[in-house]
């Protein structure tokens, strides 16, 4: 109900300002804006987002998403700390946006064609691919969701999981039974009381689950992904420039972590560059950073300050982290996952 | 006569009193024993669960994941989180302070020697002035703080308070308007009241910090922090104001009739006569209104605000503490508590002055 209330006043607002569509890009494109006032202003969120944005002991944002605000803002402006994270709900990103009280929504948003359209939107290349998985008890020995045949699955009440489940289960006639649940906490409480087979939903909160258990080994989140949610980067429309940094940026966090440039061996690598591509990327060879309107050395003070992808993705919710969220279709394309750098040239 | 009731018959003791009122029958027997054995199995499991078996400090953190008992690691922990939101750690004592000066602008304005237009003013000029300056800082060597990093308690606290101190004065203004004699100031009065009460607050909030600065030139649109507050005011004050009119409805005609025939002007009839009474006929209303006021402060969570109850999210909202949100509601709960326990006292110790002693 209070969801509901709150997209249809995200939609009025939005609907508000598609009358004066992209405010900003005439004020001048939002780089500018951003260099202008020395900072970048990104999401946070209203509370925490496991993995993606969180709040540790002091009150600094961290997590997925605050990393990847980060290596925008270093990429921008030089230095990770040139960054404002600006909490904001989930009804409240789209209209903050427009509103101009963020540059980014960095969100873990879903690229869905109303919002592209519609909204007045920008979404960069996805930096996140989101999938629905399936946790189950580690003792049922279950590999595949085949193997599920007439289990019990607690479902959280009223959101998309609902349906992919019933399709995936559907096509492959395999049948099940739903326990449906409004709040998180019931879900887990509830699977971890032994009151279901299995749990369904997006595979960062499934790692929050079993991290949470009371003993995390008794679950295990099988490989078959049910949906991918691919997530964008959001801008405002009409700032083109700004979506090609934000582009080049994911693009140069691949390349780093396609070549093996981290974090601690780039000052190395940049002394010697084994090729001219590398050579071009960490601003040795100039190019990189003037037809973006950045320095040369944007990419390498970013790769110097947050690291690669792979870093990013492991520190924050993979093996590095406590969620321990198998990579799957977040590995590069090389090692069987959907990401890949462009060609810079 | 409630004074005379029989004094218990002599040799009644206690042991015989409980013997009467609890075991007077078999059935009332049966009943005794059950809910006493209840409410013993019940302070028995809150008190291991929160006392006896807890885990109470951070570097036992690793024993929470056995104990039986409630695991209070997080809040020493995380308890600087959900008392001071995004406030940067350094300068939590500002924020502290902060909160400690609007509570007792509070407590000094509950004070009856306090009550008085100018003395009222000048406090809570005072009180806000400073928490500002404090809190947003930018003086006196001070840190700028930009309010959207305000958060926890003392956020909470100066919401109300400012909630309060802006919505009360507008209620008794609309309270009076309504019952103008003048068609349009009452019919305007009317509108502005209905209109607001029929919108839920989350909508006026929501307008107020996203749909607002589409609308308004940027010189008019103020903080985020201001505009939800102005928004959350004018909420108050249409419910207040209707709480209000019908205290001043309760007053007999005749008393105003009087005052007028005695020549006395309209402000001192308002003032001296029709206002304290109508306070007074309408104060447990009144004070209903104040704490759902306090405890409805949490909605601003929803356009981003990190006040106790957010924050209390964020604090289980990350990996190692996810397991523990029963201890930090319950924390947050506790800190309610005590807000709205005092309110609500407050309000009895007003109700008990007030009456009227030759009645």
């Amino acid at each position: 109900m209070i969801h509901k209330t709150l997209s249809a006043l995200g939609a009025a607002a939005i609907a508000l300002t598609l009358s004066t569509p992209a405010t900003a890009a005439e004020g001048g494109p939002t780089i500018d804006m951003i260099k202008e006032r020395g900072s970048l202003l990104c999401t946070g969120h209203n509370g925490s987002y496991l993995g993606f944005a969180e709040v540790d002991d002091d009150g600094a944002w961290s997590g997925f998403d605050i990393e990847m605000c980060k290596a925008l803002a270093t990429a921008i402006l030089g230095s990770p700390d040139a960054l404002q994270i600006i909490p904001v709900s989930w009804a409240q990103r789209f209209p903050a946006l427009q509103s101009g009280d963020i540059d980014v929504i960095i969100k873990v948003t879903g690229w869905t064609m109303s919002r592209d359209t519609e909204l007045g939107l920008q979404y960069s290349r996805p930096y996140f691919i989101g999938p629905t998985n399936i946790m189950t008890r580690a003792d049922l020995g279950v590999s595949t969701p085949e193997d599920l045949e007439g289990g019990v699955f607690c479902i959280n009440a009223g959101t998309s999981i609902e349906r992919i489940v019933a399709d995936y289960m559907g096509a492959r006639d395999i049948s099940y039974e739903a326990l449906n649940f409004e709040k998180p906490e019931e879900l887990r409480a509830a699977l971890y009381a032994g009151r279901c087979d299995a749990l369904a939903g997006f595979g960062p909160f499934l790692a929050a689950t079993r991290f949470n258990a009371p003993n995390p080994d008794d679950f295990v989140i099988l490989d078959a992904v049910l949906a991918l949610e691919p997530e964008g980067i959001v801008a405002r429309e009409g700032d083109d420039s700004f979506i090609d940094v934000i582009n080049w940026m994911m693009s140069a966090l691949l390349m780093a972590e396609e070549a093996g440039i981290t974090m601690d061996n780039v000052d190395e690598i940049r002394a010697n560059p084994p090729s001219s591509s590398i050579e071009r990327l960490l601003g040795v060879s100039p190019g990189v950073g003037e037809r973006l309107g950045l320095s040369d050395d944007w990419a390498y003070n970013m790769i110097k300050a947050v690291g690669n992808y792979g870093e990013i993705y492991e520190r924050t919710v993979g093996d590095d982290s406590v969620y321990k969220l198998p990579r799957g279709a977040n590995r590069l394309w090389k090692n069987g996952g959907l990401l890949y750098p462009l060609v810079l040239d | 006569m409630s004074d005379a009731t029989l004094a218990p018959p002599p040799g009644d003791s206690r042991l015989a009193y409980l013997r009467r009122r609890l075991f007077s029958t078999w059935f009332d027997g049966i009943v005794t024993v059950v809910s006493g054995l209840a409410l013993l199995w019940l302070i028995t499991t809150v008190l291991s669960w929160a006392l006896l078996d807890a885990v109470w400090s951070e570097e036992n953190a690793e024993a929470c994941k056995d104990a039986a008992g409630a695991c209070w690691a997080v809040i020493d922990a995380r308890g600087r989180l959900i008392l001071f939101g995004l406030y940067p750690y350094e300068q939590h004592w500002r924020s502290a302070l902060g909160c400690a000066i609007i509570i007792a602008t509070m407590g000094l304005s509950c004070w009856p020697a306090m009550w008085g237009m100018w003395r009222l003013l000048g406090l809570w000029l005072a009180g806000f002035g400073s928490f500002v300056i404090l809190l947003h800082g930018g003086v006196f060597g001070l840190e700028v703080v930009t309010s959207e990093q305000w958060g926890g308690l003392a956020l909470t606290v100066f919401i109300f308070a400012s909630v309060f101190v802006i919505g009360m004065p507008l209620a008794v203004v609309l309270a009076l308007a309504r019952r103008s004699n003048l068609p349009i100031i009452s019919w305007m009065a009317a509108i502005f009241i209905d209109t607001v009460r029929s919108l839920p607050l989350l909508t006026i909030l929501f307008a107020a910090a996203v749909v607002v600065p589409f609308v308004l030139p940027d010189w008019a649109q103020g903080t985020k922090l201001g505009r939800v507050i102005f928004g959350f005011a004018l909420f108050y004050a249409a419910y207040q104001a209707e709480i209000i009119r019908a205290g001043i409805q309760s007053i007999p005609k005749g008393q105003e009739e009087a005052a007028q025939a005695l020549g006395m002007t309209y402000r001192s009839t308002v003032l001296d006569i029709i206002l304290p009474q109508a306070f007074r006929n309408t104060l447990p209303s009144t004070i209903n209104q104040v704490v759902i006021t306090f405890k409805e402060t949490s909605i601003v969570t929803i356009i981003g605000f990190f006040e106790v109850t957010a924050s209390a999210s964020a604090a289980v909202g990350r990996g190692e503490w996810g397991a523990y949100y029963v201890e930090v509601y319950v924390f947050v709960a506790l800190v309610y508590f005590i807000f709205v326990f005092g309110l609500s006292r407050y309000g009895a110790y007003l109700e008990r002055r007030s009456r009227l002693s030759h009645v």
